[in-house]
């Protein structure tokens, strides 16, 4: 198992060998990441590794872009905010909680948080990811991440006084204008991009990309930005061949932190306080829940309806039809297909990993005949699938406006004496 | 005016719309900018050396700048760029016959330029900094235009037009070809090269054999990592499931609850299904049934929908209450669960280098266009619901009467109906006597 670049360790037996070569793969692979020697010490809980780990627990943590706010927190607020992190993904050893805040004690307990990070999920993976240098233009089908609020809201509070309803109208008026720039800006953009692409066709080496990306061309056109970027490449390059030697000698990590955990001592009070102060982000999970319950009780209303009218129109038609042996059998055989369709289809939320992988940025690549290889999209295949879902949304909001106006004209029609003048329609 | 908390409420979620967009719309600025200087004519290396770099702060294309130049200013530049280049069109047919056509050769270059000539920096190349002979070196095809001082009224308005950062447009006519340098005796007369166009030239260029090596080099890396992760090491995966339910168990805790996380995942996979399950119901309701097995399986296929539903339905009580006893602690530090109806949000895998093929820039255009549109229409659905939770309970309750109500009514009817594009108009109805 693995290649072993020394020679058989006399003391140890032949996988030692190997464990510094996976810790020294892992500390090449985080950023900024801690040298070997800090796994080493805090294996031994000595207190002068726990200020790296805490920081690099916050690097991993943190949602990236590092933007300044984040980065340039106290290391207290830094080791507060992890811990905070860390029970909010469910992070089960209460000893963690109880850790000073001020870096003096406590590196083995961190040794073992960052161990469950990484044995839970493609940390590294997802690092690496969401840092890396794209060298094409890239868009991501799903649109998600297009307008997502920017993080947590500035933490000033902003002017509580009350609103007029008509500030609120301008604001609704100012989005909808900010929406027409963003529209046209999006169309002058793919006009650029699909010029550049066509004027650079043909001078890429990789046949199968065939045209520059602006990143590219822009690295011809100024040498200076290009080598940055080379060196950002070669920096990424290393990371993930650390990546790759990690995930090859992880093995022999993992017994070891089984080690460290043996060496834990066992008999943490049970009745941790959690009374941590907290910063508290205004949204939590709560209201998400309640949306995803009002939408499902909505659908289970439409589909109510629709299958009860379906059903009541099919026992009408073909209620009077025989009920002989073979119409048992084809409706025994509907049903079937019936259930395999729908268990596939429960299959597409339950899994987490969606093959379609619509949240992966693609590199856009412009090819006459449109022809694509297994793995790529095709862009009138896209198009579909996002009209449809254009359908979908424009059908919930007609109604939901079609459910204000019925709630509405309830209201007003209160009031005696008043005519209202719908405004012309599209 | 409207209660103190549901303002602060509302103002939240318009502002953090406002701000989502402004986000976005300073991204595609930022991409248009570079993609507007690639397709102009490109400057040489050399006054790119002495460009000031470009700071966020300063933004020279910038749309709307605060020092916006006068419309005065803009259309004494266009007269004068026109005037520069119907000289130009016409000392060069005089010249025409002494000219011959030479590669660009460089040496010569430097003693030609006499102290007065200026580099003359098309408007459409803001920034640079005009007012030095340049040379040029045979980089790949980037090249200098020069033409004579014409004159001090010329110079002050190249200037101005540094100053003002004024962009006649990225399609404006460029120079025409081969400004030629006319203080030079036509018999040593070096080629002015051509100034290098992406349109024209953009076919011969070449990426550099360095960073061609490292971005295949790159490429080939994600691709290992990428199938690494699908076909994971049973012996390292076995290892770490040990691992975490030893940590489970030397914690010495309560048994695990929901923990913040794993109930947004979960809520987000509810998400998925309302959203599968609504589009496949209008699917079926769409579809025209052919006879009448068809039609048995529409049938079936509806029930067995709403079986689904009720079960995402059964599974989000059991979230609520296991939320409601034991409140998992938000995290506060990653991303406000922006559940968006239209897509899954799953687990990100890594990333695999994957194209995304289009044939035409009309599809381009039109993918790009109705990815914003999903987006926007997510965003004002969002929007529809927090107005309709905090915009109809307050019209419900007031008991105002004449103008103030009148006024809040045709508000939350054009915000609640209409989007806030329009606005219905109310007429009293005076009885006659």
């Amino acid at each position: 198992m693995g290649r072993r670049r020394r020679p058989v360790d006399p003391a140890a037996g032949a996988r030692a060998g190997a464990l510094p070569e996976a810790i020294a793969a892992l500390s090449q692979s985080l950023p900024s990441g801690p040298s070997p020697e800090i796994f080493r010490r805090a294996k031994f809980d000595r207190p002068e590794a726990t200020p790296a780990l805490w920081q690099l627990l916050f690097r991993v943590l943190a949602p990236l872009p590092l933007d300044n706010r984040l980065a340039s927190l106290a290391p207290e607020v830094q080791a507060r905010l992890v811990k905070s992190a860390l029970r909010s993904q469910g992070y089960p050893r209460l000893a963690l909680a109880q850790l000073p805040e001020d870096g003096s004690q406590g590196s083995r307990e961190l040794l073992l948080a960052l161990s469950w990070l990484l044995a839970r999920g493609p940390v590294l993976e997802q690092m690496l990811a969401q840092t890396r240098v794209p060298l094409g233009d890239e868009m991501t089908v799903c649109q998600c991440e297009a307008l997502a609020s920017p993080g947590p809201p500035a933490p000033q509070v902003r002017a509580e006084d009350p609103v007029d309803v008509r500030h609120v109208q301008w604001l609704m008026g100012k989005l909808r204008f900010r929406w027409r720039q963003l529209v046209s800006s999006q169309q002058e953009q793919c006009t650029l991009l699909s010029k550049i692409h066509l004027y650079t066709s043909g001078c890429h080496g990789d046949h199968s990309l065939g045209h520059l990306s602006v990143a590219e061309a822009e690295m011809l056109r100024d040498p200076e930005g290009g080598q940055q970027l080379l060196r950002t490449l070669e920096c990424e390059n290393r990371r993930l061949e650390a990546v790759l030697a990690w995930r090859r000698t992880e093995l022999v990590f993992w017994r070891w932190m089984d080690t460290v955990l043996d060496t834990c001592v066992l008999g943490v009070p049970a009745a941790a306080s959690q009374g941590t102060f907290l910063p508290q982000i205004p949204e939590c999970s709560g209201g998400v829940l309640e949306l995803v319950a009002w939408e499902l009780r909505a659908l289970q209303e439409e589909l109510q309806e629709a299958a009860e009218h379906r059903r009541a129109a099919w026992e009408a038609k073909a209620g009077g039809c025989g009920r002989g042996p073979e119409w048992s059998a084809v409706r025994r055989a509907s049903r079937e297909a019936v259930e395999k369709e729908l268990g596939a289809l429960r299959r597409c939320w339950e899994q987490d990993r969606d093959p379609a992988q619509p949240h992966v940025p693609h590199r856009l690549v412009r090819r006459e005949d449109g022809a694509a290889g297994d793995r790529d999209l095709r862009a009138a295949e896209v198009i579909r699938t996002l009209r449809s879902q254009e359908a979908c949304l424009e059908a919930v909001l007609h109604q939901l406006q079609g459910q204000c106006r019925q709630e509405l004209a309830r209201l007003a029609g209160a009031l005696p004496g008043l005519i209202w003048i719908p405004p012309p329609g599209r | 005016m409207l209660p103190r908390d549901c303002s602060r409420r509302l103002m939240a979620e318009l502002q953090g719309a406002l701000d989502a967009c402004a986000e976005r719309q300073l991204q595609l600025e930022q991409s248009l900018r570079v993609c507007r200087r690639l397709l102009q004519a490109w400057e040489p290396t050399e006054t790119r050396a002495s460009e000031p770099p470009p700071g966020p702060e300063t933004n020279e294309e910038d749309p709307s700048p605060a020092c916006a130049p006068s419309p005065q200013d803009l259309k004494e530049l266009e007269f004068l760029t026109q005037a520069l280049e119907k000289a130009v069109r016409v000392r060069r047919s005089i010249t025409m016959a002494g000219e011959t056509d030479k590669a660009p050769s460089l040496k010569s270059r430097s003693t030609v330029a006499p102290p007065g000539a200026i580099a003359f920096a098309p408007p459409q190349t803001p920034g640079q900094a005009g007012g030095h002979a340049s040379d040029t070196r045979p980089t790949k095809g980037s090249c200098q235009t020069t033409v004579p001082p014409k004159g001090h009224s010329e110079r002050q308005l190249l200037s101005l037009g540094d100053k003002t950062r004024v962009r006649t447009g990225a399609r404006a006519p460029r120079p025409g070809p081969g400004l030629r340098d006319q203080q030079m005796a036509p018999s040593a007369a070096p080629k002015a090269p051509k100034a290098f166009t992406l349109k024209e030239k953009g076919h011969l260029l070449r990426l550099p054999a360095a960073f061609r090596k490292m971005a295949s080099q790159n490429a080939s890396l994600w691709a290992q990592l990428s199938s690494m992760q699908t076909s994971d090491s049973t012996d390292a995966t076995a290892a770490k499931t040990q691992f975490l339910q030893n940590m489970q168990t030397a914690s010495g805790g309560p048994q695990p609850r929901l923990s913040a996380q794993e109930v947004e995942a979960e809520t987000g996979r509810l998400w998925k299904a309302c959203t599968l399950l609504r589009l496949r119901m209008r699917e079926e309701l769409s579809a025209a049934p052919m006879d009448w097995m068809q039609e048995y399986r529409c049938l079936l296929t509806l029930e067995g929908l709403q079986a689904m539903v009720g079960q995402c339905l059964h599974r989000l009580q059991e979230l609520r209450a296991a939320v409601a006893e034991q409140p998992p602690r938000p995290c506060p530090m990653g991303r406000p669960p922006r559940a968006s109806p239209s897509c899954g949000g799953g687990a990100d895998p890594a990333w695999s280098p994957q194209l995304l093929v289009y044939s035409s820039a009309q599809e381009l255009q039109t993918l790009a266009a109705l990815r914003l549109r999903v987006a926007m229409l997510d965003q004002q659905i969002h929007l529809e619901k927090v107005l309709m939770t905090e915009l109809l309970p307050v019209v419900r309750a007031t008991q105002l009467q004449g103008p103030p109500w009148l006024t809040l009514c045709r508000a939350a009817h054009s915000l609640l109906c209409e989007g806030g594009a329009r606005i219905l108009t109310v007429l009293r109805d005076d009885p006659v006597d």
